[in-house]
């Protein structure tokens, strides 16, 4: 097992065809959670080692090549990347190409930093039980996703998926701050999600309008208790959500599951991924059948069955669902989904920039399923007999294809989470091969990551303007990567240098676990608030006069304003037993001169920036002194920034 | 023989009364605090509340340019009266001694100006001369005016809504500059305050090309512009590297926008701009100044740069700050700070020019104190890029500029009266051919012209009366700082020097010491009335000898004055009181100490008696213009027989004919007397002789030639006559 092996092995583009078939179920049992390594040594034997380690790296990522990607002081980066969090359920932002991790966004967890979860504000936008507590305090990050105008990022939203309890959440990206979170009903496992880039009919509206939310876990409908053991009878929904009032509009019942979600340049289509068309609950089941499914749906059809009312409603939700089951849809000029087939259980479904084709990474497949937009549509208009004759191309590309970008040559790059690669492949020359054309080579190039890339994504490659600078793998494993800290490692960002025509690897940036998606915008694209305004906060107490605290029986009001180094107020009362409401107005205006605000004993904490306003809520049920005190630094006489909280017994 | 004795007393009296002139001068280069320029807390240090009166307390510096506001206490209340400000804060307008005049300024919230202090001066004049009270007396005109007004030194013309200010007669640089830093200092602070409302200016319309020059393209045709700051421009050592080295650019023209951003990051910034919202770029190629300090981290205000349009200046926050991330136009250079400022103001149009200012401080490398100096660079958007192309501008004239309108008359006068005494010079030798021994009148009616012109119009009329002390600054300007406006502040004098740095180097110093110096025209003209009134026989002159001795003096005098001005400007000004001009002409014999009074008549009295004493032994002028005077491209002609027969060496005033009858041009002040003699066929003796011969021959007298004999008789051949 060479060096030397290894090296060929990725020069000559070609995989070694004895391997290159569909993988047998039993050859996968080992797939299932820590068994992976294990069930995938013998494959891993006959090819080099995944990667020399890190001590010997291989010599297309020689330093010289790496320090022209740091990013000196004084200077700036280039791209900003929005990353899931994972189960962490944060969105984080980091610099590119200098891998800095530049800002957490506390979405479905909770953080006593800014104090998410902890401030009136942010637990109305999480949700609350009756009792005020927060309803959910974990959450699990896996697709980001901005919004678009003409086919690029506009820099407005961002759009993020909770997979644990089914949510959709809205960032705006010019506060870089949660500020619209809905539950999906009837829905498990949310996994995939994207926003559609244009309305399907209105010309008029060029960007993003409805957010698509595929469902991975099917449950009885309702899922209330009844028909817990008719396994046959468990469904999943397709769901759109409005882009603006982030209600739901509709959702579809579907076959089988949905696992990525993609959305059409046109706006005319939106397409999951089903791995589980067999709609199985344990996993081997999951993978009985050699074929499973890219299902496409007919935005506007759909929407036309919702406005005549072809619809239905689950257990007491108020959303619209229409029937896109296959025997419902068995005509295609009438039917609302498609169902393309696709070999054995696909991870991952990637629109290229072009608005041509959609990539369906294999996973258990070691192949790429490229699908044609045009045919598709044809296919709802009667022209195309077959849905799999929408299928232009499948090309091999190695063990275990996850995920998919593309640069702006009409090259795609997919994670190989077995094979610890990315392939390089081209579009054209895998259609070419499917048609027969023996001289066409799709795979272009591959390289070693370290280890088994996740998800993988192209700078700006989500959108027309994909630039073919950078590809960012997110590793699943990090194993010897970075200084051990312990059982729980981090996770490797891995990023390639993908403008020229080998790829190379420049950087090995170690994220928290654990990040899925992520994308990449020009840094141009995103446009920050520097400051808030008074005004956009309700119940701001906009002059320091204003300050006091104000009881209405048990129900004590205390306004506060903070300016470098004090507080509005130096101490306040209040009783035992009080429901003490505190609202504070941050009245610095320079930027960056965020104040904290701390209770001991009371567990609050929470930061407001310049000219926000933030308030919490809590009892005071121990008399005594509290020194509230500034948490945030903020000037020379931070320390000295405190009021005393005074309960009196 | 006993005349260097009186110069001795009259010198030693003199420097008696020197420290007492001195210690009377409370403001002449009064020591500030060295905290005065950076404080915060600015009145700690200079009496705030003696211009603004009846302010108890004062705010720290604020604004940029910073000024203080002072608070009257009224029922316990602290209410806003007005704001003080310290001129050096804001203008660093050079006076007469090529240094500010500190002043501290006081106005109230409605912007009438409500006391005037000088801190410091440097002016010379203000030391000797005319006194400080005088300057104080000038800025009590201020008081209650409206810092709004067209506010000017002069006449008040009100059909021109202009009010006039006295001067003071014989300090009108000083004047001049001092209006200047109060109307500058006033209107930038009432403007920041907002008693003075911005200037609306039509917003520039863009002309969309959609070429994309290359950076070269935009340097040449200036769109983008550069500020280049040395060391030695805030007083550290010289170095090849810049202090601080800044380009800066307009970004909202599309074509220069999307050039100098690329189409991506224009778009993104436009579409955060408000309308009257305008984007500059500036980045750092070199240098080892930040522009943009940390001062904006904790204060929020960028307080390096700023950009002035007209009288209005902008200066930015840090929300008005946004990142540039790159330049994308072809041959960008590499930058290592960089920032794009936008400018929130109607005020500002790009059709009309601005200018980028970066904010510094000059440390004076000999004292170690800090002044608040400022670098700027012009910019312009090209014309193509404007629709209609550039508006006109009508820029208000430099005071020089206005100093030359107001006075153009009496410039056009005496530039005439110049180039008439030069032209009639250049025209001498028809002038001494006309003249004789006898009749020297051909010559003397345009001379004396010349006297009285310069004693009564230039002399008492301009004020124009050269110095040493110019000398001296200039010396010092070739060295360190070179200013055309302060020189051309004063025109008569600019002139004049012009004139007598021409003549010298063509004729010789004699022109303007014998013909056009105020001083010297009036001591020999007093000789000669002397002469005529009948004190001939009390007339007389120092011996051969001694006046060989006593005419290096001058010498000794100016080089003397020199060395001083290397280590005290201010003492050698003191010195240069030697001249007693500004006694004579620039303050006046009567409204002086009587030493001065003394010394210079003194010296005019005893110029009765003999010719021109001051200016053969004394004058560092006259002495700092003989030296170049040896350079002269054309002198005074001689014979041979001049080496033995001293004719016009008896006759000359000035006593330049050495005993070889050689012309000493240091010395001579081209009274004409010997090149009246030179063609005079009676009077100079090899003429006479040949005269006297032909005559006795019955030979024709031939003219007398250039080389002052008669044109020699050649016989000329028969062959040749005919032929001709």
């Amino acid at each position: 097992m060479s060096q030397d092996q290894n090296q060929d092995q990725k020069f000559d583009g070609q995989p070694d065809p004895g391997r290159r078939k569909f993988l047998n179920t039993a050859a996968f049992a080992g797939l299932a959670g820590a068994g992976l390594s294990v069930g995938l040594s013998a494959c891993k034997q006959e090819q080099a080692p995944a990667a020399a380690p890190a001590g010997a790296a291989p010599a297309d990522a020689a330093p010289a090549h790496v320090g022209k990607y740091e990013v000196a002081p004084g200077q700036l980066d280039t791209y900003y990347s929005f990353s899931s969090g994972g189960h962490s359920g944060d969105v984080r932002i980091y610099g590119l190409p200098s891998g800095r991790q530049l800002k957490s966004i506390p979405v479905f967890n909770m953080d006593c930093m800014v104090g998410w979860g902890i401030t009136n504000e942010s637990k109305a936008i999480i949700g609350t039980k009756p009792d005020g507590s927060v309803k959910y305090k974990t959450g699990d990050t896996h697709h980001v996703h901005p919004s678009y105008t003409d086919g690029t990022y506009d820099g407005k939203y961002l759009w993020v998926n909770d997979k644990i309890h089914g949510r959709l959440a809205r960032v705006r990206l010019d506060t870089m701050e949660c500020d619209k979170i809905t539950e999906l009903p009837n829905v498990q496992g949310f996994h995939g999600t994207f926003p559609d880039k244009r309305d399907p009919v209105d010309p008029a509206i060029n960007h993003t309008t409805r957010v698509f939310c595929g469902t991975e876990f099917s449950i009885p409908l309702p899922n209330d208790g009844h028909g817990l053991d008719d396994v046959a009878a468990y469904r999943s929904v397709f769901s759109c959500v409005d882009a603006e009032s982030m209600e739901v509009r509709w959702q579809v019942l579907i076959d089988g599951n949905c696992d990525l979600v993609a959305s059409s340049y046109d706006g005319k289509l939106a397409c999951t991924n089903q791995y589980n068309v067999e709609m199985g609950v344990h996993y081997e089941e999951t993978m009985a059948s050699e074929w499973d499914a890219c299902l496409f749906f007919n935005i506007a059809r759909i929407e036309e069955a919702v406005k005549a009312g072809k619809v239905t409603y689950i257990g007491g939700s108020k959303v619209p669902v229409v029937d896109g089951l296959r025997a419902s849809n068995a005509d295609p000029k009438t039917a609302l989904t498609c169902y393309v087939p696709i070999p054995k259980n696909p991870h991952g479904v990637n629109i290229s920039p072009d608005g041509k084709y959609y990539a369906c990474s294999g996973k258990l497949s070691p192949t790429a399923t490229v699908i044609s937009h045009e045919q598709v549509l044809k296919w709802f208009d009667g022209g195309v007999k077959e849905a799999r004759e929408c299928v232009v191309a499948e090309p091999e590309i190695g063990l275990g294809p996850l995920h998919t970008g593309f640069d702006n040559k009409g090259n795609a790059y997919t994670t190989l989470f077995l094979d610890s690669q990315i392939v390089k492949w081209n579009v054209e020359a895998a259609i070419k091969a499917y048609q027969g054309d023996k001289t066409a080579t799709p795979v272009v190039d591959r390289i070693d990551v370290h280890y088994q890339p996740g998800h993988g994504f192209t700078s700006m490659g989500e959108t027309k303007e994909a630039d073919g600078k950078y590809f960012i793998s997110d590793n699943k494993f990090s194993k010897d990567r970075f200084l051990p800290v312990g059982p729980l490692h981090p996770e490797t960002a891995q990023m390639i240098d993908i403008s020229g025509d080998k790829m190379m690897l420049v950087a090995d940036h170690s994220v928290l676990s654990e990040p899925h998606d992520s994308i990449v915008i020009r840094r141009d694209i995103i446009k920050t608030r520097q400051v808030y305004t008074l005004d956009e906060f309700p119940n701001a107490v906009k002059d320091p006069k204003e300050s006091g605290v104000f009881r209405e029986g048990k129900k004590v009001t205390v306004k506060l304003t903070s300016q470098a180094p004090a507080y509005s107020l130096r101490e306040f009362r209040v009783k035992k037993g009080d429901e003490v409401t505190i609202i504070l107005t941050n009245h610095d205006k320079i930027e960056d001169l965020t104040h904290g605000f701390a209770i001991p004993k009371h567990d609050i904490n929470f930061a407001v920036s310049p000219q926000e306003t933030k308030s919490v809520t809590f009892i005071a049920d121990k008399p005594g002194v509290y020194w509230c005190y500034c948490t945030h630094f903020c000037h020379a006489l931070h320390l000295e920034m405190r009021s005393r909280m005074i309960v009196e017994a | 023989m006993k005349f260097p004795v009186v110069f001795r007393s009259i010198l030693l009296s003199l420097a008696l009364v020197l420290p007492a002139s001195v210690a009377l001068a409370d403001a002449y280069e009064a020591n500030l605090p060295d905290e005065l320029g950076t404080s915060p807390r600015m009145c700690d240090y200079v009496p705030c509340a003696e211009v603004l009166p009846g302010a108890t307390s004062f705010s720290e510096r604020k604004g940029q340019p910073p000024y203080v506001e002072g608070y009257a206490e009224e029922n316990g209340q602290k209410r806003k009266i007005g704001y003080v400000m310290l001129s050096t804060d804001i203008t660093d307008t050079p006076a007469y001694s090529g240094k500010p005049v500190v002043t501290l300024i006081g106005m109230d919230t409605a912007g009438r100006f409500t006391g005037v202090k000088v801190l410091k001066h440097s002016e010379p004049i203000l030391l000797l001369g005319i006194p400080e009270s005088a300057l104080i007396g000038f800025n009590q005109q201020y008081l209650g005016k409206f810092v709004g007004d067209n506010i000017e030194i002069g006449q008040s013309r009100p059909e021109e809504n202009l009010i006039g200010l006295d001067a003071i007669s014989g300090a009108t640089v000083t004047v001049i500059a001092q209006n200047q830093v109060m109307m500058t200092s006033g209107t930038n602070i009432a403007r920041q305050v907002g008693i003075l409302k911005p200037t609306l200016r039509e917003p520039a319309k863009f002309i969309e090309t959609g070429v994309k020059p290359d950076w070269a393209k935009l340097v040449n045709e200036g769109s983008v512009q550069r500020l280049v700051v040395t060391p030695e421009q805030v007083g550290l050592p010289r170095s090849g590297k810049p202090f601080i080295d800044l380009w800066f650019g307009y970004l909202n023209q599309p074509d220069v926008g999307r050039t100098v951003l690329g189409d991506g990051p224009w778009r993104s910034l436009m579409s955060r701009l408000k309308e009257g919202e305008h984007a500059l770029f500036v980045i750092r190629t070199g240098g080892i100044e930040s522009f943009k300090g940390s001062g904006f981290v904790r204060g929020g205000i960028y307080d390096r740069v700023q950009v002035r349009q007209g009288a209005d200046s902008f200066t930015f926050r840090d929300l008005d700050a946004v990142n540039l991330y790159g330049l994308e136009a072809a041959g960008a250079p590499a930058f290592n700070e960089s920032s794009i400022f936008i400018v929130r103001s109607k005020a500002f149009s790009a059709a009309y020019p601005w200018k980028f200012v970066f904010l510094g401080n000059r440390v004076d490398r000999a004292t170690g104190t800090r002044s608040f100096v400022n670098f700027d660079s012009e910019y312009w958007l090209p014309e193509i890029y404007l629709e209609g192309g550039r508006p006109e501008v009508i820029k208000p004239d430099a005071p020089w500029v206005r100093v030359w309108k107001a006075r153009a008359i009496e410039i056009g006068l005496f530039a005439a009266l110049l180039v008439a005494v030069g032209t009639l010079y250049g025209f001498r030798d028809r002038l001494t051919r006309r003249a004789s021994r006898t009749n020297k009148w051909p010559v003397n009616i345009f001379k004396y012209s010349a006297w009285l012109i310069s004693i009564g119009f230039v002399g008492f009329g301009l004020l124009a009366q050269p110095s040493i002390t110019q000398v001296l600054t200039w010396f010092h300007a070739l060295l360190f700082q070179w200013t055309w406006e302060l020189f051309l502040t004063d025109p008569f004098i600019f002139l004049f020097w012009i004139f007598i740095i021409v003549t010298v180097f063509i004729w010789g110093r004699g022109l303007f010491c014998g013909w056009l110096c105020p001083f010297g025209s009036l001591s020999e003209l007093l000789y000669k009335v002397g002469g005529a009134v009948g004190l001939k026989r009390f007339q007389f002159q120092l011996s051969r000898k001694w006046h060989d001795r006593l005419k290096w003096v001058k010498y000794g005098v100016f080089f003397g004055l020199l060395a001083v001005s290397f280590f005290s400007m201010g003492l050698a000004e003191k010195l240069a009181e030697i001249e007693p001009f500004k006694t004579t002409f620039l303050v006046g014999m009567f409204n002086r100490s009587w030493p001065y009074t003394l010394f210079a008549a003194g010296l005019l009295g005893l110029s009765i008696f003999t010719e021109r004493p001051f200016c053969k032994y004394l004058c560092p002028l006259g002495a700092s213009l003989a030296m170049p005077s040896t350079f002269r491209w054309f002198g005074l002609e001689r014979k041979q027989e001049c080496s033995n027969c001293k004719a016009c060496a008896v006759g000359c005033g000035s006593q330049a004919i050495d005993a070889n009858g050689r012309i000493d041009h240091r010395e001579c002040l081209h009274c004409l007397d010997c090149m009246v003699l030179y063609t005079d066929c009676h009077a100079c003796p090899p003429l006479s002789q040949e005269r006297k011969r032909r005559t006795k021959a019955g030979l024709p007298l031939t003219p007398i030639g250039a080389d002052g004999y008669y044109i020699p008789i050649k016989p000329v051949s028969a062959a040749k006559a005919q032929a001709a």
